[in-house]
Order: structure tokens, then sequence, then C-alpha cells
């Protein structure tokens, strides 16, 4: 019997060995690291990459899941060692570090070649531009934040419709704010990482009394109005004082459990609509963050590079280019909750079509974070003003005043590019 | 006769050698270059701008001269010695007790005694994110609290509160850690000298203040100086449950190194922090040296 | 004579009383863990705290274990636990003899080599060990990861092992040595059996070294055939948000194999305590 066993083992290890062995000839190896973590795009990425490898014999990708402090602390030790994946993602507003550091290659040229560049968003692919426009990899997915309403709570405390002024969500979140129920009105995330500052950027950069200020100029009027707006909502116990340890997943989870009449969420939040089922009423909105009819809010998303030292980068390019092509962008889009990158890709969403309409609207008034490679300086600067307001009720004008203080000889430095 | 006893001692020296120098030569193959490593980057000015493009010059004692000034560093720098400090009194005095408690023959104390080791062998990032659960707002400790009549407050939001919750936690590894080391420290002082003692009519406190506490001396000292070494350099526990904050009321030497180094990519100035770390530890070190020797002697 | 039993039995009940105390108060965080594993999602954030599952489920537990990397995981988990516990005995134990029993020209040197050794924190050798093991062709096999764990479990070793060796009697090896006894085999066949507490224990926390490491495990091998079982906790988090259920049955899982490699030490410990660990 056990010899038996040992002959099936042996013939299928010859098999596969045939198998591969066809194209093993020529195939470059290649690694791509990703942190999709989520079921959906942690899945199609795989799908993705055996797609590619069936469809050219240059080279041969794996993609293998690191998650993403991981990453991350791989980059910083690569930067030094040389020790890289061929391809890798990461996310926008780390990439400017991350090029400063000699972790990405330059492909500009290839990039130029295959000149569709100009079809994808502004914001998303400066992020993969160092300050001279030289460009380093390609926006594969993004996103941005709009404003989730429990329309349940929201009809009870006696309102037909959504807010769209800060003055007017002020009112209503204080309405809704119902403490013997442990229902807050507002929830956002404002932890001490980059996660925080991508919460608070839309509120900092909204437009009040028709003005409204950039990351380099916080001590403006418009931008003190948002952050004391927000800190009111936490002295008013409006908003939970926790909401300096949530991550944006905390957020959602307390929206979906209905402790939380409106909720500041991200479009990826739309792939997990199933966690609230049939419990409440749920609209997505434009922010509203100012005056009466603007909105701001901040994109994120991912990028792929091509790492230094990469075995074939002119293949390596070529997938990207793959990756991120008009009707891939809009494919992924629908797979992972996304937005794409490119204008021209028009996704056909099979789920809460109308809410990533809304999302789609709000990229129109999304800011970009930088590209700039001292970005984890001026981010941490801003999440700690904000949380020196919340938590210890220092005036915003005072906390927004220390940050700059921070920032300002960053920015004279090397200035954040103007879109 | 002379020569002979010479040979022997001679011998005696080369077979102290072979036991010892094999791990000291890991040591230093494994720990000897990062210590340079560290050393030679926090003089220089190494940062996201200027590690691969050059650049790169020796400042001195800039970096150290910098973080003194800095008010974020002092504050961390005294969160680690609050941190520290406080572990320390309380898992040594309770971990003490429980080891002489526990030492004691009873039915349930050799099954309890292993129970409660429990949470000494769970992983620091689990123990974190328990404690992130049973601090929050309305999580287990405030509802307890809320039972016997006492509004609990918000425990990891508050920078005055956030940093006892985090003692908390870390004693409740610690405890345990020290009890397991002192009850092995307590077993190995023969029983006999007890029962002589308690002939000759000692009380309690007597045998505890003449017999163990000398007998146990070395074993409380090794606890007290590596008790002092991993909790002055914690790191997981603060940066799973509250990553530092709120407002860097948790953060401590080992957590902003990181942060500098890894996030930040101010890599000469997160050496420089690894270095101030590692200077309080060394000079803990020769203290408790010194204490050794008094006590060989 | 009877009342001196009736006074033992008094003694024992108090005594048994205040460790159950003792026991609830350092347990019910590990109950508390274990219970919300079994709640749905919706009871773990329900807007009242309940002390045991009203619905109970194993669906948290079925996340776990069905990721396809689990039992893979599992065997890197207990390969780091072995290897960091083998390299620290190896190592570890004759270098706390020879640092307790003789007297060495520049024995505190030494101590001190090993002292300093452990006080670089973990976050900051990471990137120069990296360097070397890069070197050395050590990335992406086993051993990386408790290489780098051993060089503080080797310390911590020989501090608390040599006050043991320190107190055995001159008088037990001296006899070994008049057997006709090698250094190395007084050493193996009487020295160690004098202090297996001291050992017991490094034996234990060594192997919870290797088994608890997070970051050179992470940081030394990325692919998923080498991940341990701590290196998921990042991906739970990422995926789910603080998913307490989830987060909790994973914990548990990370607990268990240990608490049943303990309980199992756990005897020989207590037979060490009642056989008296020296005689004269």
């Amino acid at each position: 019997m056990r010899k038996r066993l040992a002959v099936i083992g042996a013939l299928a290890m010859a098999l596969s060995l045939c198998a591969t062995g066809a194209s093993a000839e020529e195939a470059t190896e290649i690694t791509l690291w990703h942190y999709f973590d989520a079921s959906a795009d942690s899945e199609a990425i795989v799908e993705w990459v055996d797609e590619y490898n069936s469809i050219q014999s240059d080279i041969h990708i794996t993609a293998t899941y690191v998650s993403r402090e991981e990453l991350m602390n791989q980059y910083t030790i690569g930067a030094i060692s040389g020790e890289l994946p061929d391809i890798g993602m990461v996310d926008s507003p780390d990439m400017a570090s991350y090029i400063s550091l000699g972790v990405f290659e330059d492909i500009t040229d290839y990039l130029e070649a295959w000149g569709e560049t100009d079809s994808f968003y502004s914001g998303p692919l400066s992020s993969c531009m160092d300050s001279d426009g030289n460009l380093y990899g390609l926006p594969q997915n993004s996103n941005c934040l709009c404003l989730a309403i429990n329309m349940d709570l929201l009809e009870a405390a006696g309102y037909d419709h959504a807010p769209t002024s800060l003055d007017e969500l002020s009112e209503m979140v204080a309405a809704t704010t119902n403490a013997d129920d442990s229902v807050y009105g507002f929830a956002m995330c404002c932890i001490s990482t980059e996660e925080g500052t991508f919460q608070l950027l839309p509120w900092l950069c909204a437009t009040n009394d028709g003005e409204s200020a950039n990351v380099d100029d916080l001590t403006a009027a418009s931008a003190v109005k948002g952050l004391s707006t927000l800190g009111d909502f936490v002295a008013n116990g409006y908003m939970s004082k926790e909401c300096v340890n949530w991550t944006q997943a905390d957020v959602w989870n307390q929206f979906a459990a209905g402790k939380a009449a409106f909720a500041e969420v991200g479009t990826w939040h739309l792939a997990q609509t199933d966690a609230i089922g049939d419990a409440f009423n749920y609209e997505i909105v434009l922010l509203p963050t100012g005056d009466e009819g603007t909105s701001t809010s901040t994109i994120g998303g991912e990028n792929f590079g091509v790492c230094t030292g990469a075995a074939d980068v002119e293949a390596c390019v070529e997938f990207l280019e793959w990756l991120c092509s008009q009707e891939k962008e809009a494919e992924w889009a629908v797979t992972a909750g996304k937005i794409p990158t490119r204008s021209d890709s028009e996704p056909e969403y099979t789920y809460e079509v109308e809410n990533f309409e809304v999302f789609v609207d709000e990229m129109n008034y999304a800011l970009a974070r930088g590209p700039h490679a001292e970005w984890p300086t001026i981010s941490e600067a801003i999440y700690t003003a904000a949380q020196s307001v919340f938590v210890d009720g220092t005036d915003a004008a005072d906390a927004l005043a220390t940050a700059m203080e921070t920032i300002t000889p960053i920015v004279e430095a090397d200035p954040i590019p103007e879109m | 006769m002379n020569k002979v006893s010479l040979s022997m001692a001679g011998k005696r020296k080369r077979e102290a050698y072979c036991f010892i120098l094999p791990a000291f030569i890991y040591m230093i193959l494994v720990l000897g270059y990062p210590l340079v490593y560290n050393v030679v980057l926090s003089f220089k000015n190494v940062n996201v701008k200027n590690l691969t493009k050059g650049g790169s010059v020796f400042v001195g004692f800039q970096n150290y001269i910098d973080l003194f000034q800095n008010p974020t560093f002092l504050l961390v720098l005294k969160n680690t010695f609050v941190f520290t400090i406080a572990c320390l009194v309380f898992q040594f005095t309770i971990g003490f007790a429980f080891a002489l408690f526990f030492s004691q023959k009873f039915k349930l104390s050799g099954p309890i005694r292993g129970m409660i080791l429990v949470s000494y062998m769970m992983p620091m990032s689990v123990t974190g994110l328990l404690g992130k659960n049973i601090f929050a707002n309305a999580g287990l400790i405030n509802d307890l609290l809320s039972k016997i009549g006492i509004a609990g407050p918000e425990w990891l939001v508050n920078t005055s509160t956030s940093m006892i919750a985090v003692i908390i936690m870390n004693c409740w590894v610690g405890i345990p850690f020290n009890m397991l080391l002192l009850v092995s420290g307590l077993t190995n002082i023969p029983g006999d000298v007890y029962e002589s003692a308690s002939i000759d009519g000692a009380t309690w406190m007597q045998r505890f203040r003449y017999i163990t506490l000398p007998l146990m001396k070395g074993s409380i000292l090794s606890v007290l100086m590596l008790g002092f070494i991993y909790t002055f350099r914690a790191f997981d526990l603060m940066y799973i449950m509250t990553a530092g904050g709120p407002l860097n009321s948790t953060d401590v030497l080992g957590t902003y190194s990181y942060t500098l180094s890894f996030t930040q990519f101010e890599f000469s100035k997160g050496s420089a922090v690894a270095m101030v770390l590692f200077a309080c530890l060394f000079i803990v070190g020769l203290f408790y040296l010194r204490l050794l020797s008094k006590e060989d002697d | 004579m009877k009342t001196l039993q009736t006074q033992e039995g008094r003694k024992n009940l108090r005594n048994s009383v205040i460790a159950l105390i003792i026991a609830v108060i350092f347990l019910f965080p590990i109950y508390w863990l274990v219970q919300i594993s079994f709640k749905s999602d919706v009871e773990t954030f329900g807007k009242e705290l309940s002390y045991f599952p009203r619905e109970f489920t194993i669906d948290p537990w079925l996340v776990n274990l069905t990721d396809p990397t689990f039992l893979v995981s599992l065997r890197n988990s207990f390969i780091n636990g072995f290897l960091t516990m083998g390299i620290t005995l190896l190592l570890g134990v004759p270098a706390a003899y020879g640092m307790g029993r003789y007297k060495v020209p520049g024995g505190n040197v030494f101590l001190l080599t090993f002292l300093v050794a452990q006080m670089l924190p973990a976050s900051l050798t990471l990137t120069p060990m990296y360097l070397i093991f890069n070197g050395l062709g050590l990335l992406g096999t086993h051993f990386a990861a408790p290489i780098a764990i051993a060089s503080a479990s080797i310390p911590f070793a020989i501090v608390t092992l040599r006050p043991y060796f320190k107190s055995v009697p001159v008088a037990l090896d001296e006899a070994a040595r008049l057997d006709g006894c090698g250094s190395l085999r007084a050493f193996v066949s009487i020295m160690i059996p004098a202090v297996k507490t001291g050992i017991i224990t490094i034996v234990v926390i060594s192997f919870l070294n290797g088994w608890n490491d997070l970051i050179f495990s992470m940081t030394f091998n990325v692919g998923a055939e080498m991940r341990p079982l701590t290196a998921n906790i990042y991906k739970f988090q990422n995926a789910y948000g603080t998913k307490w259920n989830c987060i909790m049955a994973y914990g548990t899982i990370l607990v268990i194999p240990v608490v049943l490699l303990f309980i199992f030490l756990q005897k020989y410990i207590v037979g060490g305590l009642t056989a008296g660990a020296v005689k004269d």
C-alpha cells in the first residue's frame, strides 16, 4: 500500500514538474507583495496574477500577502539592505517617502512610451511622483470619505433630509445624540496614525465663510472652525472621546451596530454593508464639512511600484500597465469596492450602486495628501493637534498653531506641489 | 605541590572558559554589530532625504542635544521611568508574596500556582488587545466598577489614566513571572534550614528576615534586574493597546524610537533614543554587578 | 495532637480560599477572552455588556481554524519555540554553570556583556540583524528568528540560573570528582539534576519567547509558509477592525498549546518541589 502511494506521489510530482517545465525555461520569477486582506480583494489579486501568468510567458509572478505594518518595515529595511520584492504595493501617502528612500525604480520612460498616463486622475497619479514629476509606479485603486447616516435615528430626531452644511450637521449631531441609549451623534477616527489624519483633513481643509486652507496654512480661520466644531462634538458628548483610539474599522463597527447616527466612512465600507443588513436604513451623502453646498474629502488608495533591483523592470512595468488598464481598473473597482484611478474606466457596480455614485462624485472634492517625503511628520503634527483638542480641551487655534511650528519649516524647505 | 595546584588552577580556568565562551561568542556575533551600527547611526543625521541620495554627515552629539530639548522626548523619558518603577514595585512585592504563599503546602497550591501563570504565557500582542477591550469606556472594568457604585474613568482616553491602565495590564503579566522565578528560588532553599530554625523558636517574620531573604538574595537581585530590563524596554503592550497615545501619554522609549525610525524615517534620531534607553539600562546593569560582587565577597 | 491537626486543617482551608480568590482575579480576564470568542458579531458590539454568550456560536473559531495556512503556522510556531529553547539550553546552561561555579578572571565582563546584550530594544536591532542574516543566507529559513530570539533568552538563562549553580553545595561536585567524573560528566549528571527546577523554568520561558515572538519572525520571514501564528494578528486586525470575537478566538488558540505544554511540565516542577532540590 505504502509503495503504491509512493509511486503515485512520484508520478504527481513528475507531472507537476512537466506542467511548469514548459514555460519555466524563459519566464523570469517575479515576486509581488501586497496587503490586500479583505476576502474579496485578497482572492482577486491571486486570480489576476494567475491570469496574467497565463497570457504571457516573459515573467511568472507570485503574489505574497504581507501585512501592512510588516510591508512598511520591509521597505524601510529593504532601502538599507537592498532586499526588496520585484513589485510592491504601497499606501498612497507613504509612497513619496519610499521613493525618497530609493525603494522604487523610476519608470517614467516606460510609462511615457505606454502613453496612457493622461487617463489617470491627477490626484492619485501625483502620489506616484517625486518632486521633479518622475513616475515610480501607478495608482491601482482609489477611495475617499463620505458621510454615512443612520436614517432611522435621524428621523426619530425629527429630520427628513441629510445635512448639507457643517452648521446643519452640528445641529443634527446634537439632536441625534442619546446618552441613555449610548448613541452618539457622530463617529470618526482620530487615532494617532495616518488613518487619523486621513479622516481629519476634510474638516481642516473645508470651505468656511468662503475661505479654505491647505495643509501648509492650518492656522487659517476656516481650518480652526473645522477643528473646533469637532472639538465641540467631543466636549458636548456628541462624539465619543474614544475616537482617539478608534481605527476606521472601529468607526464602521460602531455605525453598523447602531451606536452612531452619523459616521465618516470610506468607499471600501460599501463592500461591508451586509453587517448592517435590515437593522436600520442608511444613506451615504457628501461630507458636509463647511459652507452650505460645499464638501471636502481626502483621497486614499493604493499604488503599485516596481522595486529597485527588480529582476526585469520592463516586464514588471508591463504588468502594472495591464493591472491598471482601462478595463482592469473598472473590474477591480467592482470586486474590491473601490473607485477606479482612471477617468476612462467605467465600473458597473452590482451592489450599492447609488452609494458608489456618491463616492465617485465626492472624488471631485477630495484632496491628495502630499505628495511629500516627510508626510509622516506632517501627519503626526495634524493628528496630535486634534487629539490635544479632543483629550485635553486645548483651544483649536492654539493646537493648530503648535502643529504649524512643525509643518512650516518642512514645507518651506520642500513645498507641497500644487494640484 | 605548588606546581600541581597551579596547573590545577589553570585547568579549572580552561574548563570555565569552555563552558562560558560559546554563549559569549554567540552574543558578540549576534548583537555586537547591531550595537556598533546603532552607535554610529546615532552620531549621524540619516533621514528619509539622504539615506540613499547620500549627503549624511557626522553631527556629533547634535541628535542627543536635540532630544533633551524636545518636550515630547522628555515626556517619553518620564513615562518610561514611571512605567518601569510602578510595574517593578507591584510586580515584585505581589509576586514575592504569592511565591511565599504558594510555597506553603496546601491542597490547591500546586494547581492554582500553575493556573495563574497563564496570563504570563499569552503573547503580549493578545494581552494588549485584551487590555484595549476591558479598559474601553463601556468595557469590563468600568462595568464592574459601576456595580459597586463607582463611575469609572475613560481609561484609555484620558492622558492621566491611560498609563495606569497600561501598568495594570503589565502587572497582570509580570506578577506571575516574578512569582515563577522566586518560587524556584525558594524551592532551592533546603527545607532543614527552616526546620532547625523552627526548633529554635524563630517567628515567621524572623525566619523570613534572617533565612529566606539572605538565601534568596541572588535570585531576588536577578529577578529585579531582569524585571527592570524587560519593563524598561517595553514595546508590544503599548504599541497594540494604545499606540503610545493619547497624546504620547503612554509613549515609552521603545515605542518612541520605533516610531521615529520606522514611521518618521528619522533613522539617526531613532537610534539616539535607543542609545539613551541602552545607557539607562547599562547604568542599572553596572549597579547590579556591584551588588553581586559585594555578595560574592 | 488533635488540636494541632484541626489547626492544620483550618490553615489549609484558609489558604485554599485565599488561593481561589487570587485565581478568580487572575483568571477572569482569560475567561473574558474565551467567552467573547463564542459570541456572535451582533452581541460583541451590543449596547449592553454580557458576561456570557447569550447565543453560543463557534463561527469566530472557524474563521481562524479554516484559514488555509493555519496548520503551517502552527508548525512554524512550534519550530520557533523549540529551536529557541534548544539554542538557549545548549549555550545558556553551560555558561550559567561556568559563571556560577568557577571564579574566572574577567567574570564580571562576561556577565556585563550578557546583561548588555538584551538591553538593545528589538525594534532597533532589526535592521542590523537583517543585514547580518542576509549576509549569512539565513533569511527565509527557520533559524533566523530563533537565533535572534535566543540572543535575549540566553542572557536570561544565565542571569537566572547562575545563583542556582552557586547555591549547590561544593561537596556535591567534589564528591563527583573524587568518584572520577570528568568535569563535563559532573556537570551533566550531577549539577543539572541539582538545579532541575531552575532548568525547567528556563525550558518554559525560552519556549514561550520563541512561541510568542512577533517582530523577528515577521521581519526575517515574509512568506506564508514561514509565518508563525502570532504574525497573523495584524491580518485579523486590519481585515476586521477590532472584531473582538475573532481576535479573542485567535488569542485562545495561541494560548492553548502553551497551557497544555505547561500542565505537562508543571508535574515536574511540583515533583522537584517535593523531592527537595538539594540534600547534603
